[in-house]
């Protein structure tokens, strides 16, 4: 071992990790214009001041996070790491405290309400769970090899999986199974283990998938939701009535399914109406007439409105932000100082790339549809703070990497 | 790669992130390319066919016009009254929330307090399942109230201020809403231009109506022509159209019946087409249009109104409640003047469709059949108008018009004469004694004419029928028309011997053979034109409705000769002589028509039709003038009348009247040969 003196280590390298925030920043500007253009007609016909529109209050995000991000950028990550463990129970508690105390919206209760703004806590849960389990996995990886280890580790992970599959949003649960699937692998966590998590976790899917698929209605070994059983059928296109069904059961069957089914139809006309240059920054018929749905056309389905309105074009330049927001990513934790840094890095880019990625795949039914938002874009404080401060990870672990 | 050069350091696990990542994002572009650039005609065409529904648009009707360019059939603007459902959607939704929340607290739901919070903790765990308090079928219900109340509320408010009691059904709301949401709906069809003032005015104002003004066919001189005009029916069957899918169509009609059937393709124009913006919930958000409908053609008749006019006033004159027809031809061109068919009926009551009782004791009425065009349709005996043929057969046969034939008295009736046919007997209207031509022809002498009839033949009498073609269309482009109404003998029966003489007898004085009005029209014309036969014309020519567009006018050459007569002169001139003596002379039977300075020349016929129990007849004046330089032919039919003289001659004197009146001179338009 060479030493090396502890405040060469701890040195804060100048730097920012400039082709980073530039992509930041061009998904900010679009994420702005697009939902001005999903709600600012609306808005201005009725009358809501300009300071209460949905693109502002997203400015608003983007700034606040931002801000957040600087000011945490003066402390080295591995400070913040040692406070992980309380701001992972805090967030459990928050979870457990959205459960009893929640607003619901839309059937699921997601929301604390604090007066003027409200705060989604599955979102604060994920960036907690992320150092919680990196500084869990960052001790050397021989301890690893301990199935008791290893076992505690998935627990961290399972504990907000359970509370948030409970909202119920078990699009937002599923995230953390990749997640920490890749940090144990990044961390070295034995190949047995990984297997059977894998094998866990298919199998859960698989579970999920049969009894929804194949099942009676008495069989059901996972409770879903009503509607969650429906959005995975439309994904799987199979039929809403049980096998053994009389005519008009099927009939009723195959309306719910249009009807269940509409939002997904509506997205894929939104994304290839769009061509290949789209119809031009607020002419996108789609959501304007209606067709997506009101609540979600700003948020969750925004992907949409862009492909509709800019066009093939215009979805590879947002695709083409995020690579490289996720490759810098992936970059920096190659460059991490220590094995801290290197998953903090890692579990960033998976938490953001299968956000992305379940986002956009919902958007042209590539993915079932799920409440998951596309970072940065999607219109919601929390989700941006929350994916600000994810990218804010990256720049600190950056910041603070070795050099040679 | 820039990222994997950096990751060559034993980090396989990034190397591995990285690549799964690439992954990813190509599996997203590969879905991108897949709905964006492959599938993108598809999602295209679904956007349109949800979003866009394409409504048919009926063109302006062409209009029909006399000779002169005066106005038969035109449009005239109606104002509809039409609600906007998509502006009331927002009062929709109001109302619908109230109902609902009147349901909800009277079945207690808005009664209870809000939980606690430890009863929310508690009932989580219970896991009740809350049975919704409004099923979904009854939401429908309510929606459906809701839509009703409001519409309904509209629609009574225009009610008390057009002081109008206007009903609207919610079922009829709800099949409106359910089948052309997109559409406004006519509350009140047909707005008085004072009703049309109080719903405009400044100080009264109401959100989601709109007065519409719409061209609507109208017959500015009501019954006149009817039955050449013909009328319209609404058209809801659109089988003839091409395959062009509307999700709308707006209110078209067709013509059923006379010019408007026959040239319907040409007035009707061609329909165009305007897209309305759907919203999501099917209601209208903007309209573009997306090919503009072309006004129909204007169709130019050789009518003249002045004269219509005079014929139906005159024809009127019989006694009010007639059956008749009158048709006035020009002799030197074959163009319809004139030709009215009673009784007639208004085009303009078929607009918004005949009620059932106004069909039953007006139109479906036996005998009276207001809707047959008697002009072309009605097939009757000619009768004595008959003997014209008769007589020219009989001079070309030889006869010679000098030599006298002496009428036996009949002996039931010594006044009047009769002939025998073996032990057969055919009475006469005219006294016995001695009748040259001349005498026989003006005193409509039965006998003599038999005689004459049966010395030329049945052959020769039925081919100088076919020179005037009797039993052919006579191709007025009216429908029916190219039907043979009208029927002559069967010249193969009569030769097989199977008619017996005094079947021949009958034919020579225009019995055993019908005819319509327009094909006598045609046999005066031609003895009156020297012996041309022509084609009646009753359409000019058709040119385009917009009188900016430069459209080809279609014209129908005017005089079309169909055959020429090949008689010598000096018989038609003797038949001409002897129908100008039949009005002059005072034993003449067509008297009644005579004139000063205007010499017509007639036949008077009547022709006793008797079937089963009924004795019918049918009375007739075939005439032309003036003798001097022929111009007009004028034939006058009369159902039930009583004798031609008596009946049909003073209808055709007041029209020759209206005639000379207007002076020799050619009326304003009427085409002269070359």
């Amino acid at each position: 071992m060479i030493s090396v003196p502890s405040a060469q280590l701890n040195r804060r390298e100048s730097g920012i990790e400039w082709p980073l925030w530039a992509a930041v920043l061009g998904l900010m500007a679009i994420g702005a214009a697009f939902i001005f253009s999903t709600t600012g007609t609306t808005e201005m016909a009725r009358g809501v001041g300009w300071h209460s529109w949905t693109a502002s209050r997203q400015v608003v995000a983007y700034i606040l996070g931002l801000g957040v991000v600087a000011a945490f950028s003066f402390v080295d990550y591995a400070r913040i790491a040692r406070w992980s463990l309380v701001a992972y129970w805090l967030a459990m508690a928050l979870l457990v405290g959205v459960y009893i105390f929640g607003t619901s919206r839309h059937g699921a209760r997601r929301w604390l309400d604090l007066g003027p703004i409200q705060f989604q806590p599955s979102e604060l849960a994920k960036l907690t769970f992320l150092f919680a389990l990196a500084s869990f996995l960052s001790r050397p990886a021989a301890e690893l090899r301990s199935p008791a280890l290893f076992a505690k580790g998935l627990a961290l992970a399972l504990f907000p999986f359970a509370l948030i599959l409970k909202q119920p949003d078990l699009g937002s649960a599923l995230v953390f199974l990749p997640t920490t699937l890749v940090m144990m692998l990044v961390a070295g966590v034995p190949r047995r283990f990984l297997v059977k998590l894998v094998g866990g976790a298919a199998l859960l899917v698989s579970l999920i998938v049969v009894d929804i698929l194949v099942a009676p209605p008495g069989w059901r070994i996972i409770q879903l939701q009503e509607y969650q059983r429906h959005r995975l059928l439309v994904y799987f296109d199979a039929s809403f009535a049980p096998r053994d069904s009389t005519p008009e059961q099927r009939l009723r069957g195959a309306q719910l399914k249009r009807q269940m089914s509409w939002n997904v139809e509506q997205a894929m006309i939104s994304v290839g109406s769009g061509g290949l240059t789209g119809k031009g920054w607020g002419q996108g018929t789609q959501h304007k007439l209606g067709y997506l749905p009101r609540l979600g056309a700003h948020n969750d389905f925004i992907f949409s409105v862009i492909a509709e309105e800019k066009g093939f074009l215009g979805s590879v330049v947002v695709l083409g932000l995020y690579a490289t927001i996720l490759f810098t990513g992936i970059k920096i934790a190659g460059e991490a100082r220590d094995r801290l840094g290197l998953l903090l890095a890692s579990g960033v880019v998976t938490l953001l790339f299968t956000h992305v990625f379940v986002n956009i795949g919902m958007n042209i039914k590539l993915m079932p549809v799920t409440g998951i938002p596309l970072p940065l874009l999607s219109a919601g404080g929390t989700s941006v703070i929350c994916s600000l401060i994810a990218i804010g990870i990256l720049q600190n672990v950056h910041l603070y990497r070795r050099r040679y | 790669m820039l990222v994997f050069d950096q990751l060559n350091k034993g980090q396989r696990p990034l190397r591995h992130l990285a690549l799964a990542t690439g992954l990813g994002f190509a599996v997203l572009l590969a879905g991108l390319v897949r709905v964006q650039i492959l599938g993108r005609q598809r999602f295209q065409q679904s956007l349109q066919t949800q979003s866009y529904k394409a409504v048919r648009v009926p063109a302006m009707r062409g209009r029909i016009l006399d000779r002169s360019g005066r106005e038969l059939a035109g449009n005239s603007p109606r104002y509809r009254l039409d609600v906007y459902l998509e502006e009331l959607s927002p009062d929709f939704t109001r109302e619908y929330t109230r109902i609902r929340r009147g349901i909800l607290s009277a079945r207690g739901a808005g009664a209870q307090p809000t939980p606690g919070l430890w009863t929310r903790l508690m009932s989580r765990l219970r896991r009740e399942k809350t049975k919704p308090l409004i099923s979904t079928q009854e939401n429908e219900g309510l929606w459906r109230a809701a839509r009703f109340l409001v519409v309904s509320n509209v629609v009574a408010q225009v009610s008390t201020r057009v002081g109008m009691p206007l009903t609207l059904t919610e079922s009829d709301l709800h099949r409106h809403w359910a089948n052309s949401r997109a559409l406004p709906l006519a509350v009140l069809r047909r707005l008085s231009p004072q009703q049309v003032a109080l719903l405009t005015e400044q100080s009264w104002s109401m959100r989601g109506i709109s007065i519409e003004l719409q061209p609507v066919r109208s017959y500015p001189h009501g019954p006149l022509a009817s039955h050449v005009l013909g009328h319209l029916e609404r058209a809801d069957d659109y089988s003839d159209e091409d395959e062009e899918a509307f999700d709308y169509r707006l209110r078209d009609y067709r013509g059923v019946a006379g010019l408007e059937k026959a040239f319907d393709a040409a007035l009707r124009g061609t329909a165009g087409s305007k897209s309305i913006l759907v919203n999501s919930a099917g209601y209208r958000v903007g309209e573009t249009i997306a090919s503009p409908a072309v006004p129909g053609r204007n169709l130019v008749t050789t009518l003249d109104l002045g004269l219509q006019q005079a014929a139906e006033a005159s024809l009127s004159q019989v006694n009010g409640d007639e059956r008749g027809a009158v048709v006035v031809l020009d002799v030197r061109n074959g163009d319809i003047l004139a030709a009215a068919s009673a009784p007639a009926f208004d085009p303009g009551e078929w607009i918004d469709g005949v009620s059932q009782a106004r069909w039953t004791n007006f139109y479906d009425v036996p005998k009276r059949t207001p809707l047959m065009n008697r002009i072309t349709d009605g097939a009757y005996s000619p009768g004595s108008t008959f003997k014209i043929v008769t007589a020219l057969a009989a001079l070309e046969n030889g006869l010679d018009p000098d030599r006298t034939y002496r009428v036996e008295p009949n002996p039931a009736n010594p006044a009047k004469g009769a002939y025998f046919v073996g032990r057969h007997r055919i009475g006469d209207t005219a006294p016995p004694g001695d009748y040259d031509f001349r005498r026989a022809f003006i005193r409509s002498s039965n006998s003599y004419f038999i005689d004459a009839g049966l010395k030329a033949g049945f052959d020769r009498l039925l081919a100088t029928a076919h020179r005037f073609h009797f039993g052919e269309p006579t191709r007025t482009q009216l429908p029916g028309d190219e039907d043979r109404a009208a029927w002559m003998p069967d010249g193969d029966e009569a030769r097989a011997g199977r008619w017996q003489l005094g079947r021949l007898a009958n034919f020579s004085i225009g019995q055993e053979v019908t005819v319509t009005p327009l094909q006598l029209a045609v046999m005066v014309s031609t003895i009156a034109n020297g012996g041309t036969v022509f084609y009646p014309r009753l359409v000019d020519r058709l040119e385009s409705g917009d009188p900016l567009a430069e459209t080809r006018v279609e014209q129908v050459r005017p005089g079309q000769v169909r055959s020429l007569l090949g008689a010598r002169p000096e018989h038609l001139a003797l038949i001409r002589e002897a129908m100008r003596d039949d009005v002059l002379a005072d034993e003449g039977t067509g008297k009644a028509s005579r004139l000063a300075d205007f010499s017509v020349c007639g036949k008077t016929g009547t022709a006793e039709i008797k079937g089963n129990g009924f004795k019918d007849k049918v009375t007739w004046f075939a005439s032309f003038g003036p003798f001097e330089s022929p111009r007009y032919a004028v034939v006058v039919m009369v159902e039930s009348g009583g004798s031609g003289g008596g009946t049909c001659a003073p209808v055709a004197k007041r029209i020759y009247e209206h005639l000379r009146d207007r002076g020799l001179s050619a009326p304003k338009g009427l085409a002269s040969l070359p």
